[in-house]
């Protein structure tokens, strides 16, 4: 992966939901083509709030937001956001849910068909490509919502802690998952968690957030090359920085959980 | 004469078995003199029966067409909300027995002004829990479509619209028991017999002036068997539209 241009940049952003209360402040930070942003950080530190800015679901109250150099006017179409629940359509099967992005674009049934089949295979949803929701585990569902994020091939993938909801086994599992995706079909990650574990195997930068208002305490860097696999999680440079990471945690301030 | 006093009255003797009989008659006749009743009357029953089926079936296909435009008004902004709701109210809290002969006067009495007292006594739950289905789409749902850059049409089309289905069926469910109630009572108060218009309530007001009680039990049974049609028509609908997805068709699977 070539990591030169920066793909996002954040220059002194905040932002304030009111007058005088900050949540997020003064956030830098230039994050290049092909990175895997995670943001860490007690709650109430702003961390969903930062992506749904990125997704241009709120505004920038100071600062500035910068994807490719500029400041986005609308919405853009190679940006893709995976929310905390899967979300998905009740009503919609499975290929009908992956396909929901490209049918809003506007895309041709065959094409639509195309890219659902190669990517509900690529998820490893195969299998339950007709059922409905209701039918599916909460993993198979997340997968549902990975999948649907990915039919549009995004450049920018940003993840609001899409694995917090499921057991430690199935989290590890998606985990690999989602980096044997990336390699195949690259995109740039910003991933809010809250489990350390999973900040550690899947990123090249970890951005530990403060509380009150919300800044970048440390930033941590995973320097272990791709592609990653299970022996990673056993190697003494994972739980160095295992350890170094949740020590950084810990030292922020924040509301107690 | 009440049946405490008929009892009395044959305990004195004063009664002969068969008066006691016939005025048992009145009051509670048999499930086979009823039936009797329903083949003697068929010539009058079944052409009445049409008549309000007619009517229901009118007044109920409007009641859904206008109750969902209507919501889809109401649910687009504040303002209208605001401005037409309480006209929605007014026309609905107004006795239809107030509202009749105002029909009947600016609609003339007929069959038209039957099916629109079914209308006008079926359209308000349609109106009620659309409404509500339109504009309680779940959040995340809507910050998927925002993500998506879906326009405001295929928000609509693709999100609100089945979002709202279960609730709109629902307020059809209803409706569909209201309507033939509707139709029976605006044949009472806006219907005519001219021209062999009339339907079962014109018939019952008939039978009452006659004390034909078991005709009157064949009507409230023609009735019945009207909201019944309609209810399981609207329940297979329902079944079709919800049982793969909906919480309230689950069948214990999965």
């Amino acid at each position: 992966m070539v990591e030169e241009n920066a793909i996002v940049q954040l220059k002194k952003l905040s932002k304030r939901f009111d007058q005088d209360q900050d949540v997020l402040s003064d956030i830098d930070l230039e994050v290049k083509e092909g990175e895997f942003i995670s943001f860490v950080g007690p709650s109430g530190c702003g961390k969903s709030t930062l992506l749904r800015m990125l997704a241009g679901l709120t505004s920038v109250s100071e600062g500035a937001l910068l994807i490719d150099g500029a400041t986005p006017t609308e919405p853009r179409d190679d940006l893709y956001l995976v929310f905390q629940e899967a979300n998905l359509l009740p009503w919609a099967r499975v290929r009908e849910n992956v396909e929901l992005p490209m049918k809003l674009q506007g895309k041709p049934k065959i094409t639509r068909q195309a890219v659902a089949d190669a990517i509900v295979e690529l998820v490893g949803l195969q299998d339950a490509a007709d059922r409905f929701p209701r039918q599916l585990s909460g993993g198979m569902k997340m997968r549902v919502s990975i999948a649907r994020a990915l039919s549009v091939s995004p450049r920018i993938l940003l993840l609001d802690e899409p694995f917090g909801a499921l057991d430690a086994i199935t989290r590890n599992q998606l985990n690999e998952d989602l980096l044997k995706i990336r390699e195949k079909d690259p995109f740039t990650a910003f991933f809010v968690t809250h489990s350390v574990a999973e900040a550690v195997f899947l990123s090249t930068r970890i951005v530990v957030l403060e509380s009150n208002p919300g800044r970048i305490a440390d930033i941590i860097d995973v320097p272990h090359s791709y592609p990653r696999t299970v022996e990673f999680r056993e190697s003494p440079e994972y739980f160095d920085l295992l350890a170094r990471t949740s020590k950084s945690l810990r030292q922020q301030k924040g509301e107690s959980e | 004469m009440l049946a405490g006093e008929i009892i009395k009255h044959n305990k004195t003797g004063s009664l002969s078995e068969e008066q006691a009989d016939n005025i048992r008659r009145v009051i509670l006749p048999y499930p086979t003199e009823i039936w009797q009743a329903t083949v003697q009357e068929r010539s009058n029953l079944f052409p009445a029966a049409y008549n309000t089926l007619k009517a229901a079936i009118i007044g109920f296909l409007s009641a859904i067409g206008i109750g969902l435009g209507l919501a889809i008004l109401l649910s687009s902004s504040k303002a209208l909300k605001r401005s037409l709701y309480p006209w929605i109210l007014v026309i609905q809290t107004i006795p239809i027995i107030i509202l009749a002969p105002i029909i009947a006067i600016w609609l003339k009495q007929g069959a038209h002004s039957v099916a629109v007292v079914s209308f006008l006594i079926s359209f308000f739950p349609i109106v009620a829990n659309t409404t509500m289905g339109l504009t309680s789409t779940d959040k995340n749902l809507l910050e998927l479509f925002a993500v998506s850059k879906a326009s405001m049409l295929q928000e609509i089309l693709f999100l609100r619209f089945p979002y709202a289905l279960p609730h709109f069926l629902s307020g059809v469910k209803i409706a569909a028991v209201l309507a033939p109630i509707g139709a029976i009572a605006g044949d009472i108060f806006v219907g005519t017999s001219a021209g062999g218009q009339g339907g079962i309530g014109f018939l019952a007001i008939l039978y009452k002036g006659d004390v034909n009680t078991p005709a009157l039990y064949a009507c409230a049974a023609l009735a019945c068997l009207m909201g019944f049609l309609f209810v399981g028509l609207v329940n297979y609908v329902q079944w079709l539209l919800l049982h793969n997805w909906h919480e309230s068709s689950l069948d214990g699977e999965a």
